[in-house]
């Protein structure tokens, strides 16, 4: 874990909802893998007063590309207070062939980094975009990635197809109640797959982090065993796993 | 430099530097190695512990406010057992001295730990937190708990609300130091949920109310160090403190803000000579113009990493 700083040095509109920060950092942040963030914070200023997390979609050289709402107002030249890495890569099955990535009511953003290292492992990618989900263009994506816009609540055409083929599936839901959607997803999953094998069904958690290193413990999760923290355990967690009650 | 924190006694405490982290902002003592120097802080206090195991509060734990953060947290952690057994190893080795902070759930419960405590050798000191909505008759019995089972100082943790008097009860009851003071609890609307939450709130605004209680039990109870804790986000913050007649400060939420900050304060307030790069002014400090990083791997005699992995596991 490291506190440096980061510059800005372009920012790119993507589409309406999106701009791209091309972020260059410090030579430890980029050994970032899939499921690792950052925790940023502008200079100078105690207001938004935590730092915000910031989830790369990609790593080029010495710069990372930042996903962020295109509401947020960035500038070339911007100097950021970058701590990180924070959280634990995310661990992929070996042998894998096809994994499938699920965005609940939320912006695949903190899942867009695994894509470009599993088309570079000949993994096959499917996104789920479930609820409001369904309003994230996805033109700026890999145009392999196939793209499946969720119907109803957590249904989608030939689910059962999709959820049988998968070797791995990301789930990454809203903040309001992780808790609670991730349940949700468990069941659909044991309707439609009777048994969830472990290291299978995997839930991404983005919550607010104040500390980011395992000192408040306002991230803990219950686990069948004991407990684990997001941002030093995480950010994916098996859903078998966890105590969701 | 050398503090004493505690009223004078067999077991008087003394500190190398007067600023240490707050209960519940620093882990204990297994986070925060790569980012800042121990060996520059006057103490460490522990997330808080209670005689039995706690479980986090469900639901909405971080609403985020204008220049501040509530956190409603449930003060999870695996019990006094499991957390001695845990970092004993860890702390004997720490060159800082250690003060682990105690929830007062029960008289009988705090007796239990604070004799639990007592026999621990890396153990410096205990600070007892005081709910609070306590009674002065259950902060009596509380207090009066600790300090009649341990030989260790007892600092004991007030909260905003009744400090005069229940500092009053610590002083008759033993404690050694009072710690001024526990953040306010407050509400506020979670924008994800709509729901309302109720925690403590975090943040610079906190200064001035609790710097003003400090000044208040520093004029009314001269007898007794007094640590200031809430609010503090820079070197001059702390000052101001120990201006109102605070002996130590701790600081909080800040170190998860900027922890080269928390470094910055202790070395700041405890005199350090620093390394300035040429061209720097006197009082400019910056983690990469000393050698923090260099001393830390060079001084210890152990394999820090090795212990912390088996930590995590």
């Amino acid at each position: 874990m490291k506190q440096s700083e980061a510059i800005i040095e372009r920012v790119r509109r993507i589409n309406p909802a999106y701009q791209h920060l091309e972020l260059a950092v410090d030579d430890n942040l980029n050994r970032i893998k899939p499921g690792q963030s950052l925790l940023v914070k502008m200079r100078g200023d105690w207001h938004p007063y935590l730092r915000e997390q910031w989830h790369p979609v990609s790593v080029a050289g010495t710069k990372l590309l930042i996903e962020r709402p295109a509401n947020e107002h960035y500038e070339v030249g911007q100097v950021m207070d970058v701590l990180g890495l924070i959280g634990q890569p995310i661990r992929f099955r070996r042998n894998l062939r096809n994994v499938l990535l699920m965005a609940y009511d939320t912006a695949p953003t903190p899942l867009l980094m695994t894509i470009p290292w599993l088309m570079g492992n000949r993994v096959s990618v499917t996104m789920v975009l479930l609820g409001s989900a369904k309003s994230y263009d996805t033109q700026h994506l890999n145009p392999e990635v196939e793209v499946i816009q969720g119907e109803d609540d957590i249904n989608w055409q030939n689910q059962v197809m999709t959820v049988g083929w998968a070797d791995q599936v990301l789930v990454v839901v809203n903040t309001d109640d992780e808790l609670a959607r991730f349940k949700k997803i468990v069941t659909r999953f044991e309707e439609r797959r009777a048994i969830i094998p472990q290291n299978y069904l995997f839930g991404v958690f983005t919550g607010i982090l104040p500390c980011g290193i395992g000192a408040c413990h306002a991230c803990m999760l219950q686990t069948r065993q004991s407990w684990s923290l997001v941002c030093t355990d995480g950010p994916a967690f098996d859903l078998t796993q966890l105590t969701l009650d | 430099m050398a503090i004493e924190i505690t009223r004078a006694g067999k077991n008087a405490l003394i500190l190398e530097t007067p600023v240490m982290p707050a209960a519940g902002t620093f882990g204990f003592g297994d986070v925060y190695r790569d980012l800042i120097n121990f060996e520059k802080l006057g103490a460490l206090v522990t997330n808080p512990v209670s005689y039995e195991p706690r479980n986090a509060a469900h639901g909405v734990r971080v609403v985020r406010l204008d220049s501040g953060v509530l956190l409603h947290t449930g003060l999870p952690n695996l019990g006094i057992n499991k957390v001695l057994r845990k970092y004993r190893n860890l702390w004997g080795m720490l060159p800082l001295p250690i003060i682990v902070h105690l929830i007062a759930t029960t008289p009988d419960h705090v007796r239990k730990s604070a004799a639990r405590l007592d026999e621990e050798e890396g153990v410096d000191a205990l600070e007892l937190g005081l709910n609070d909505d306590i009674s002065l008759d259950d902060a009596a019995d509380m207090i009066h708990a600790a300090t009649s089972r341990s030989e260790k100082p007892v600092m004991v943790r007030l909260p905003t609300t009744d400090t005069m008097r229940l500092a009053k009860i610590a002083i008759e009851e033993g404690a050694s130091t009072l710690v001024a003071c526990a953040t306010p609890r407050g509400t506020a609307r979670d924008p994800l949920t709509g729901k309302m939450i109720s925690g403590r709130i975090y943040g610079p605004i906190m200064k001035p109310m609790i710097l003003r209680i400090v000044a208040q039990l520093a004029e009314k109870y001269p007898e007794i160090p007094i640590i200031g804790s809430g609010g503090i986000h820079s070197p001059q913050d702390a000052r101001d403190f120990i201006s109102a007649g605070a002996k130590a400060v701790q600081v909080d939420t800040l170190t998860w803000i900027q922890p080269h900050l928390l470094e910055h304060i202790a070395r700041d307030l405890g005199g350090w000579i620093v390394t300035r790069e040429n061209g720097a002014l006197p009082d400019e400090w910056h983690p990469s113009m000393g050698d923090t990083e260099k001393k830390r791997k060079a001084d210890t005699g152990y394999d820090e990493d090795a212990l912390l992995d088996e930590l995590r596991r």
